[in-house]
């Protein structure tokens, strides 16, 4: 323990903003991604599961293409936003073995931020207009 | 579903490999669950959109990865990856330039109305009468029209210009489908002597002299001293024939125009809607061979499309650069190919890791693929640079004839052209090393194995690519000593004249107050005391035909009192011209000033005539020629002068006081540097009389360089392209001789263990790289004699490509590529044979 105190302060002060540099370059999020990362964030699921989950939260809006699906999920795997978690068979389905997908920490947190941004801008609109419960 | 899986294989690899189970298994269970006919037919329709947008974004993501990955790999090599990219640039960007002179000359088609049915022919029309008769009774022609080309001077107040001038017959634009952008065209009547005082100015000359004024219509110009009305402006970019500035209805009323030298006449005509060119031309030839039975086919004028008349021998040339480049082309290919080849086999044992670490062959290819099309692109792209340079330097070598064909590379077809040749070689040599590799060995063995250890395969593909490269560059070779011996023939051509020390300027009389009556030798007499007194000059002479000067000559059949006959070209010179330039009198006397107007005929003759009588008994004979009224004395003999290096007529010199042209070139052979007279001679003649045009003021080595500036942009276009792929070929066969050893260290290294001298080792290398070299040489030799066949269409007067030629362009290539294995195999001796076994 005889390193100097300043290092550990200059460590701990540039984490979190390397960090939140890092999630500000995913934003603004598309959004079957953000789509994607909310269906993730209850648990995780395979491909099909994560498409139908998608249509039913946006009621038949966001109606992915696989190809479009997959590519997305390549892409998210990528950049480590989401991960493989194993193989196993789907319980609702048959018992043929499916790839599931889980969210990370880094895809929760950027997720958070793409929130944050939205509210962000529904407080400026509610701030200018006031919005009405429905339209 | 089967269609679906199908569909699925058109992701790219990587994309592929990891999610085809996983979609093909989600179609299968979105198709269960929708019920009905329709509802399958929209699963099917919404499949087909998704398959449409993602399979080009998953191919733009995967080579944008792949790519990053070849910028890794070729940075490692970044001399070859050079070589590689500069000899693929060169080579597409020079053919790419040539292309741009085919598509302008011979793909683009003019911009006259419906271009593809006007044809051309030599045949002279004498009068209106008889155009109008052969327009009418001719089964296979609607229209013709007649127009012969001149440099005339144009004035309109004060100084003078030479402009180029078309005489025409009034139907001339009419034919030809083009309108005026202001005023009118020629009238019917308008070339009959009575009404042809009128004339159409072409565009540029008309924002240039006249700053667009359109009130210049009705104004008055003068052409030679003529007097014509100004009608109409031509549309901008017409220039036909041959950036023409203005346009007369003169055809039929030459002597209107004063000229210099010989008149070509040339007829234009439109076929009718149903004859075809090649039926046009049989009735033509048919027709004349009625009229003259006598003559044969080949003196005839001939009869051309107005398309191939107008890319003249160009268009032939570039064909045969064209076809040379193809052949440059090769070798550069065959060249990346054994780079990318010998980098397979390097990389082998990377390719077998990435395997090993899951990467399937498909992928591995994709890779490959990626990297040398990425190769030729970034060729392509510097290429085109040197397309866009290499026209240039075509158009300033060979200009096109109209300025509707100047040739450009930024023009769709060439674009084209460039793309498509940049990728068919990236595929070309893409696809061998990709193939072989996936030929390659098991897995295995290949992490295990040497690097560079080869496969048969790979062995293979290189023999046959040093075979191709050997028969191309022999090919190349011999064309380039070819080309080379014709040049120097032309070089080492005796002109008969000294071209060192020789400044020369022209005038044109014709137009002026000095034309006529005997006044142009008061003018001319005045410009040669003028041009006398500049200090530094010794002689002065002058000449209406200076060799060396590309004119029209005019032959004609000159008798001697003997009954002796020859064609000769007359030429009349002053006094002093011979000593001027430099050509020998053999024997008798020069010109004097006591040869005037009213002495005795006399002319000078030059050696040729001495083929056919004793030189020293042509002195004091007659000559009679329809050129002259009456039997002029032979007073002298004069060596050949030539009229360009590859251009030899006979003449025979009249005195220019007997003979006054209308138009004079000065000679000045001069003390020093020849180009600091060139300004003050100038100057001296325009003070003779300012309204006189003074042009062309050159020195004689400049006009001879004019002269040769075609055969040598030729020459030094074939040589260096041979020099190039002979460098190409020796880097090959290196690269070739050296992998073979690297391949077989092992092999060798225990060769030598047991006894083998390394000498001797060498020399069964040396063999096994030459022996396929061998067979090419002889495919290469079978080649170039066919080569030698159109090298003709490049230089004229051209040696054929001779066996001697052939064997010495082979024996080089042998001997280098000889010499590059050689050295390459020098490595042997470096083998330590204990290392090479331990390896074991």
């Amino acid at each position: 323990m005889d390193r100097p105190a300043t290092y550990y302060v200059k460590y701990i002060h540039s984490m979190p903003k390397t960090a939140k540099s890092q999630i500000d370059a995913f934003l603004p999020l598309p959004p079957t991604v953000f789509h994607m990362l909310l269906a993730l964030g209850e648990g995780e699921r395979h491909g099909y599961a994560l498409k139908r989950e998608i249509l039913r939260r946006t009621g038949g809006k966001v109606n992915l293409g696989s190809g479009a699906l997959y590519g997305s999920i390549n892409k998210m795997l990528e950049q480590g936003l989401i991960a493989e978690s194993d193989e196993r068979p789907d319980p609702h389905l048959d018992d043929e073995r499916r790839r599931y997908y889980r969210i990370t920490t880094l895809g929760r947190r950027v997720a958070q931020a793409e929130a944050v941004r939205l509210r962000e801008l529904v407080r400026l609109a509610e701030h200018r207009w006031g919005l009405p419960e429905s339209i | 579903m089967k269609l679906y899986r199908w569909l699925l294989r058109l992701y790219p690899a990587r994309f592929r490999e990891e999610y085809a189970a996983p979609l093909a298994r989600q179609f299968a269970d979105e198709y269960r669950e929708a019920q009905g006919a329709g509802a399958r037919a929209i699963l099917w329709l919404r499949a087909l959109a998704d398959l449409a947008m993602s399979i080009p974004a998953q191919f733009a993501r995967e080579s944008q990865q792949d790519l990053k990955y070849a910028a890794r790999v070729y940075r490692r090599r970044l001399w070859l990856t050079t070589l590689a990219i500069s000899a693929l640039a060169l080579a597409i960007g020079v053919t790419t330039g040539v292309f741009s002179v085919v598509n302008a000359l011979l793909i683009r088609s003019l911009p006259f109305r419906d271009p593809g049915r006007l044809v051309e022919t030599g045949y002279f029309i004498e009068s209106r009468q008889q155009m109008y008769d052969w327009r009418n009774s001719s089964p296979y022609l609607q229209d013709v029209a007649a127009y012969s080309t001149a440099e005339m001077n144009l004035s309109r107040t004060g100084a003078a210009a030479r402009v180029h001038v078309a005489e025409t017959s009034s139907g001339f634009f009419a034919l030809l489908g083009i309108k005026p952008e202001l005023g009118r065209m020629f009238r019917a009547e308008e070339d009959l002597p009575a009404n042809d005082g009128v004339t159409v100015i072409g565009y540029g000359l008309w924002q240039q002299m006249f700053g667009g004024d359109p009130r210049m219509l009705g104004a008055t110009i003068q052409i030679n001293g003529t007097a014509l009305t100004v009608i109409g402006v031509a549309p901008p970019g017409f220039d036909y024939p041959a950036h023409t500035a203005l346009w007369t209805p003169t055809f039929f009323d030459m002597p209107k125009l004063g000229k210099a030298g010989a008149i070509l006449c040339e007829t234009i005509g439109r076929l009718r809607p149903a004859a075809t060119e090649a039926q046009a031309r049989a009735i033509f030839q048919a027709e004349l061979h009625r009229e003259y039975p006598d003559e044969p086919l080949a003196s005839f004028p001939r009869w051309t499309t107005l398309q191939s008349q107008l890319a003249g021998p160009i268009g032939q040339a570039s064909l045969v650069l064209l076809g040379i480049m193809a052949f440059v082309l090769l070798i550069a290919c065959a060249n990346v190919a054994h780079l990318l080849l010998s980098r397979t086999a390097e990389r082998r044992q990377e390719m077998a890791i990435r395997a090993a670490l899951g990467a399937s062959r498909a992928r591995l290819t994709q890779q490959l693929i990626t990297e040398s099309v990425a190769l030729t692109l970034a060729a392509a792209v510097a290429g085109l640079a040197v397309a866009h340079w290499s026209a240039r330097l075509v158009s300033s070598v060979q200009p096109a004839q109209i300025s509707a064909q100047q040739y450009g590379v930024l023009d769709g077809r060439v674009l084209g052209f460039a793309i498509a040749v940049a990728l068919l070689t990236g595929l070309l040599f893409g696809i061998l090393p990709a193939w072989l590799m996936s030929r390659a060995q098991p897995v295995v063995d290949s992490v295990r194995a040497q690097p560079g250890a080869g496969s048969g395969g790979v062995g293979r593909a290189r023999v046959a690519l040093i075979a191709i490269q050997a028969g191309c560059t022999v090919v190349l070779l011999a064309g380039s000593l070819t080309m080379g011996r014709t040049f120097l023939r032309l070089l080492g051509t005796d002109l008969g004249l000294r071209t060192r020390n020789v400044a020369t300027v022209s005038v044109s009389l014709l137009g002026s107050r000095h034309e006529g009556h005997g006044r142009e030798m008061q003018y001319y007499r005045r410009a040669l005391e003028s041009l006398r007194a500049v200090p530094g000059v010794d002689a002065v002479g002058g000449v209406n035909y200076l060799p060396l000067g590309a004119q029209n000559l005019m032959l004609f059949a000159v008798a001697l009192d003997s009954g002796a006959r020859q064609k000769a070209v007359p030429v009349s010179v002053t006094p002093q011209y011979f000593a001027s330039i430099g050509a020998k009198l053999i024997d008798g006397r020069d010109f004097t000033e006591a040869d005037r107007e009213r002495s005795e005929p006399v002319a000078i003759v030059s050696e040729e005539f001495a083929r056919h009588e004793d030189a020293a008994r042509l002195i004091g004979r007659m000559v009679t020629t329809p050129y002259l009224d009456k039997p002029a004395r032979i007073v002298g003999v004069v060596r050949s002068v030539r009229f360009a290096p590859n251009w030899s007529l006979a003449q025979f010199y009249l005195p220019a006081a007997q003979h006054p042209p209308g138009y004079m070139t000065f000679v000045a052979h001069v003390h020093g540097n020849p180009e600091r007279y060139l300004a003050i001679c100038r100057d001296r003649i325009q003070q003779v009389d300012p309204q006189v045009p003074v042009y062309d003021a050159m020195t004689l080595d400049a006009r001879l360089q004019r002269a040769l500036a075609k055969p040598r942009f030729y020459t030094t276009a074939i040589l260096v392209f041979g020099g190039f792929s002979l460098l190409l070929a020796l880097i090959g066969i290196y690269g070739v001789a050296s992998y073979a050893i690297s391949a077989r260290t092992h092999e060798i290294g225990v060769r030598i263990a047991v006894g083998a001298s390394p000498t001797r080792l060498r020399f069964a290398l040396l063999r096994q790289t030459m022996l396929p070299m061998a067979v090419g040489l002889a495919f290469g030799v079978a080649g170039a004699s066919e080569l030698g066949r159109f090298l003709e269409h490049l230089i004229s007067g051209g040696v054929p490509v001779d066996a001697p030629t052939c064997a010495s362009a082979a024996l080089l290539l042998a001997i280098t590529a000889a010499a590059a294995a050689w050295t390459a195999t020098a490595r042997v001796l470096r083998i330590d044979p204990m290392s090479a076994l331990r390896a074991e």
